[in-house]
């Protein structure tokens, strides 16, 4: 709406599509993900550790590392770029809503300057960043939670923790992607 | 054991700490609570790297090898958590499965032969496919000694295996660990203060004390409670208060 006062109302499906594609998809997925999925890692792997589980795990010589993070983090790896191009396809979904209601933009008008202004290229970078997030958020996680004492309340500790965690890690990390990405001119 | 020193940070669990433990024979640790008797089950299991000294097995300096010598050792270990500590996520045959899994090449119908086996020896085959949330305090204890004995173990450790279990089962337990011992051959090293089963079934044994942060005295719970000049010792093993109030203080952790 605040396009309208440079009457750029034209652009708003260039704007919508870069930066859904770009940035919001993947940071946003990232932070439900961290907060929902990277809480629960942790405090699954915390409860285990209380209950003596992990030192079962140990103590049978069954890699912690192997048996317990590296499924978790795959999962993630393998989910959260799916669920990134789902965030993608209804972010620019929800622009077209309020550009065709309420920017006089029409339906053809957006959809080819969406298409002219987000390359493919675009989506591989946001794909990198969300696989990214993935691992972070799946490796901070599981480490918070091994880390953990061994008491209830601990394991909200470790839970909480963990969701702080990714969701500063994420936004770190975007950064890091920005200004990489501005230095090679992308 | 060879003069084990055993911390957590600066804390200092038990010191000096020098044992041997015959191969076939169930050995004690005792102790008042609080003294590092299950750290010292710990520190031989792997999971606690003593500050100093050394622990051999076989001969062979356990913390001193690489990790896979380690795990290799670790392998003919069996260990009894306190709690069981069963894999709350997996049944109970499931749980005594993971082992076999993880280390033989068994398909998967012989596993769960053997896993049926294992269970039937502690007498919980009906509970194969429950999980442990379903089951009572002495039900998921023998369903973790099934655990423990997947591989076949050389060594059996047990922390407070008579724990939170009533008369009965804490005898049919002593029962299983004479059978384990004279059937199979296995070193059973137990932490326990049940003054009963250690009567019943330990051979020789290792009395730790808080206070003074090593051990008092070794020797087999019944040669303890006979023989020993220990006025704390022998108090412990009569199960009577002591008479000096500061001691009992001390002592209690």
């Amino acid at each position: 709406m605040q396009l309208r006062k440079f009457a750029a109302g034209a652009y708003v499906a260039n704007l919508v599509g870069l930066a859904t594609v770009r940035e919001m998809a993947a940071v946003m997925t990232a932070i439900v993900m961290s907060g929902r999925t990277g809480g629960a890692y942790a405090a699954r792997i915390a409860t285990m550790k209380g209950n003596e589980e992990i030192d079962a795990l140990e103590v049978m010589g069954i890699p912690v590392l192997d048996y317990l993070v590296l499924p978790a983090v795959l999962a993630l790896l393998i989910t959260m770029p799916l669920l990134y191009l789902y965030g993608c396809l209804v972010g620019m979904l929800g622009g077209f809503v309020v550009a065709t209601a309420m920017l006089d933009v029409t339906a053809a008008g957006f959809f080819h300057q969406t298409i002219g202004a987000v390359g493919f290229d675009q989506f591989v970078f946001g794909f990198c960043k969300s696989a990214a997030f993935a691992v972070l958020i799946g490796l901070a996680s599981c480490q918070i939670g091994l880390r953990a004492g061994r008491s209830a309340a601990d394991v909200g500790v470790a839970a909480t923790s963990a969701v702080v965690a990714g969701i500063v890690g994420v936004i770190a990390l975007d950064a890091v992607f920005a200004v990489a990405a501005n230095m090679i001119g992308f | 054991m060879r003069d084990v020193t055993l911390a957590f940070g600066t804390k200092i669990i038990q010191n000096g700490l020098s044992f041997a433990i015959r191969r076939g024979s169930i050995f004690a640790v005792m102790g008042g609570s609080g003294c590092g008797k299950s750290t010292v089950l710990k520190s031989m299991v792997g999971l606690l790297r003593p500050r100093q000294g050394e622990f051999l097995v076989d001969g062979r300096s356990y913390w001193q090898a690489g990790e896979a010598e380690r795990l290799a050792i670790s392998r003919r270990f069996g260990v009894l958590f306190q709690n069981a500590a069963l894999w709350s996520s997996m049944t109970v045959g499931e749980n005594v499965a993971l082992p076999m899994e993880a280390f033989t090449r068994l398909g998967a119908r012989d596993i769960r032969r053997l896993v049926a086996m294992k269970l039937a020896l502690v007498g919980m085959e009906h509970a194969i496919d429950q999980y442990p949330s379903e089951l009572s305090g002495g039900m998921r204890k023998r369903a973790g000694l099934a655990g423990a004995l997947a591989l076949d173990p050389d060594v059996l450790f047990f922390d407070e295996p008579s724990a939170g279990l009533d008369p009965i089962t804490s005898s049919r337990l002593d029962e299983l660990i004479l059978n384990l011992r004279d059937g199979l051959g296995a070193t059973v090293v137990i932490v326990s203060h049940e003054l009963p089963s250690l009567f019943a079934i330990a051979d020789d044994g290792i009395f730790l004390d808080a206070r003074t942060r090593t051990a008092l005295a070794h020797g087999s719970p019944a040669a303890l409670r006979d023989q020993s000049a220990d006025a704390q010792i022998r108090a412990f093993m009569h199960r009577t208060a002591e008479a000096d109030p500061a001691a009992v203080g001390g002592s209690g952790g």
